[in-house]
């Protein structure tokens, strides 16, 4: 971590104690926007932190952004800061620019007919509170960016296991001339890459909020006349936990040096091993919680379940280790070493 | 976050990448294709095979030239030993000299000590063991009772180690031994002496393994004269110098390597026609495997600044050992119908092979242990 990144990451930590309390992000479930949150995080450009200035953004590396959207996830942040900066990623690709509205991006089935007309359905997480939607579309064959205003959509919403919104859109629009960009053929591939990077850099963040509360739990719970900390079977288990973060910090890393060229096999690595770190680090989180961490109280659940929900967002474990082995198989078995030992 | 637990990224440099090409072009002349490969470091030795390697520079890579080293990089080293295991290289022989006898010495050890065995290392032609456990000492290692008395010019040497690897073919092995009675501070008065392993009063005894192989043994010592130039540093310094090796002995690419062969027979078998469940299954460990790998060449990258990383080396045993101890059990339910004869010997070499896996150099609970510590939990 560089200075700038560690100011960053103290600005942030200041930020997200004060305005992303508990109750902020209960009520955040319970539908209300955290306004407050990010305004504050909007005015200090913690939003666009790792966007090019000439794209309205903070000027700041990629990996600035990158930070912010991971230790965000530790306080399970119920604002949508990395559907936004990858919304914002790819409206800077074509030379666009980034303003005051709240972006985020849709998935799904997409077309621009001859009319000009955008006609289709998907998903766009945080929509109902978002200004404006960015989607790929297809125009017999071509791929264009689209930026649409929310208003313009019908928005069902809905929401992720964690609470997070995940509202269904349907889209029948003639969108102005200027909201729909000609780009890559690859730019669908590049935003759902660029998803399944945050997502595992939000898995990567809130795994480690989730060791601190279990380790922090574990030495001030006593029973039998001390604190369960003490106990073999509880220091095993969170030995094991701190096994998996740390496995899942090193992937992360990877993830974000990936980033820059969307290398989708280190993308794919970090998402799926982050995965599998979800499921027995939530596993042993909850074991060493007890009863209290199964309760809506205690705030363990808003990082669990958020890590239940986004292991599963943008292809789970299962989708990219099949990428993966693909990828290592060819050039057959006696090349995989050599595949192994180019991931730098 | 915790300390020990950061992994900040760190990549093998380009000078230490440049060797890769030569060790690969030196493994593919000198290992026979009729070979069954196998990537545990214990599994199999060559001391024709170790001298091959110390003509080539390297054994002993990273020490002085004064004492007939290459003063290459501890990275450089990791590219070797790296590419050695892939491979699934005999490096038996050499291994325990090469990482840790002879850095040791080069810490610890007397000049007359370096220029006696340091040179003959880096040669090929003298092997050392490591004399730690003891019958009734595993993971407690402070409880060892094999002692020595001072005498004139020395100390005479009396007890037994065991599971010493390799005793029965290699020359000397330094051995932990208490040199002054048990005090309330258990990890004082200790002290590392080298033995000669062909010296009046040893006894090696073979066990075999549950492979069937003898790889392993006990060793006695029936008043051992042990001059007093072959007590390793200070008497007394024995537990400090034990600690310090800790770093490299865990989180070398040993600790997860060790099952690499099945990986590479498992896809040999699927590469023709994979299902996605074998894929799936191929994914999931390479991503595993990857994200090991960065993890050690992490630490590597802290040794070589001198850093200490005992809980980060803790780690990554822990988890490499636990993945490679999987590796088996996995492919073994997803490989294919009429699997090949390589395929199913060397499934079976591992399987066999696997429970030591996670008990050599620090089982896993004491792992578990060192890492709880880092956490602050005891």
């Amino acid at each position: 971590m560089n200075e700038q990144q560690q100011l960053i990451k103290d600005t942030l930590d200041r930020m997200l104690t004060d305005l992303c309390t508990a109750d902020v992000v209960d009520k955040a479930e319970a539908g209300t926007f955290a306004k407050k949150l990010w305004d504050a995080l909007a005015r200090t450009g913690l939003t666009v932190a790792g966007l090019p200035e000439e794209a309205g953004g903070a000027g700041g590396e990629l990996e600035d952004s990158l930070l912010v959207i991971r230790e965000a996830a530790r306080y399970a942040a119920p604002v949508p800061l990395a559907e936004h900066f990858v919304a914002g990623m790819l409206i800077a690709g074509q030379g666009g620019k980034v303003g005051e509205e709240i972006l985020t991006v849709a998935t799904g089935a997409f077309r621009v007919d001859s009319s000009g007309r955008l006609v289709g359905a998907g998903e766009a997480p945080f929509a109902r509170w978002c200004d404006r939607v960015v989607l790929v579309a297809d125009a017999s064959g071509t791929a264009k960016l689209c930026v649409i205003p929310v208003s313009d959509l019908r928005v069902e919403e809905g929401g992720s296991l964690a609470g997070e919104p995940r509202d269904a859109i349907t889209v029948d629009t003639t969108p102005d001339g200027n909201a729909v960009m000609s780009t890559g053929d690859d730019t669908a591939d590049r935003l759902q890459l660029m998803m399944a990077a945050v997502r595992a850099l939000q898995m990567a963040g809130a795994l480690e909020a989730v060791l601190e509360l279990a380790v922090r739990y574990s030495l001030e719970r006593n029973q039998f006349g001390r604190p369960i900390s003490g106990f073999q079977a509880i220091q095993q288990q969170l030995a094991n936990l701190a096994g998996e973060v740390a496995a899942s910090t090193m992937a992360a890393h990877a993830v974000s040096a990936a980033f820059r060229d969307l290398n989708q096999v280190d993308i794919a690595i970090g998402k799926a091993r982050i995965g599998e770190a979800v499921s027995s680090g939530t596993d042993i989180a909850h074991q060493v919680h007890g009863a209290m961490g199964y309760t809506r109280e205690h705030t363990l659940n808003h990082r669990t379940r958020r890590l239940w929900g986004w292991r599963e967002e943008f292809g789970n474990e299962r989708e990219w280790q099949v990428l993966i082995g693909r990828a290592f198989l060819e050039g057959g078995a006696d090349n995989l070493w050599g595949k192994v030992t180019v991931r730098r | 976050m915790f300390q020990g637990l950061t992994f900040e990224p760190f990549s093998l440099p380009e000078g230490a990448e440049a060797i890769r090409a030569d060790v690969r072009r030196f493994l593919a002349d000198t290992l026979d294709p009729g070979d069954l490969p196998n990537s545990d470091f214990n599994a199999g030795d060559s001391a024709e095979f170790s001298k091959k390697l110390a003509e080539q520079g390297w054994i002993g890579m990273t020490w002085p030239k004064e004492y007939g080293g290459a003063g290459k990089s501890f990275l450089e080293r990791y590219v070797v030993t790296e590419e050695l295991l892939a491979a699934g290289a005999p490096v038996g022989c050499h291994w325990i000299a090469d990482r840790q006898s002879g850095p040791l010495l080069l810490k610890f050890g007397t000049e007359a000590q370096r220029q006696q065995f340091l040179p003959k290392i880096i040669s090929g032609d003298i092997f050392f063991s490591i004399g730690m456990s003891e019958p009734d000492t595993g993971s407690d290692l402070a409880s060892i009772r094999t002692s020595a008395t001072k005498t004139e010019g020395g100390w005479i040497l009396n007890g037994s180690k065991i599971w010493t690897s390799y005793a029965h073919t290699n020359h000397y092995m330094v051995t932990l031994v208490r040199t002054e009675p048990p005090s309330e501070n258990r990890h004082a008065g200790m002290s590392q002496f080298i033995v000669d392993l062909h010296a009046q009063g040893v006894k090696v005894t073979g066990i075999r393994n549950l492979s069937g192989e003898e790889d392993f043994n006990q060793v006695f010592f029936d008043d051992v004269f042990i001059p007093d130039e072959m007590v390793v540093g200070e008497p007394g310094n024995g537990w400090e110098q034990v600690i310090s090796e800790l770093g490299y002995e865990r989180s070398g690419p040993e600790r997860f390597l060790s099952a690499f062969r099945v990986m590479v027979e498992f896809a040999r078998e699927i590469e023709q026609n994979p299902s996605d469940e074998q894929l799936a299954l191929l994914g999931k460990l390479t991503a595993h495997l990857v994200t090991l790998r960065r993890m050690s060449i992490t630490v590597a990258g802290m040794l070589e600044s001198g850093k200490l990383p005992i809980t980060e080396a803790a780690l990554i045993k822990d988890l490499g050992n636990t993945y490679e101890r999987r590796v088996p059990e996995l492919v073994r339910l997803a490989a294919v119908n009429n699997p090949s004869r390589r395929f199913v010997d060397t499934l079976n070499e591992c399987i066999l092979h696997a429970p030591s896996f996670t008990l050599r150099g620090g089982t896993r609970e004491i792992l578990k242990g060192v890492i709880a510590r880092g956490l602050g939990l005891r």
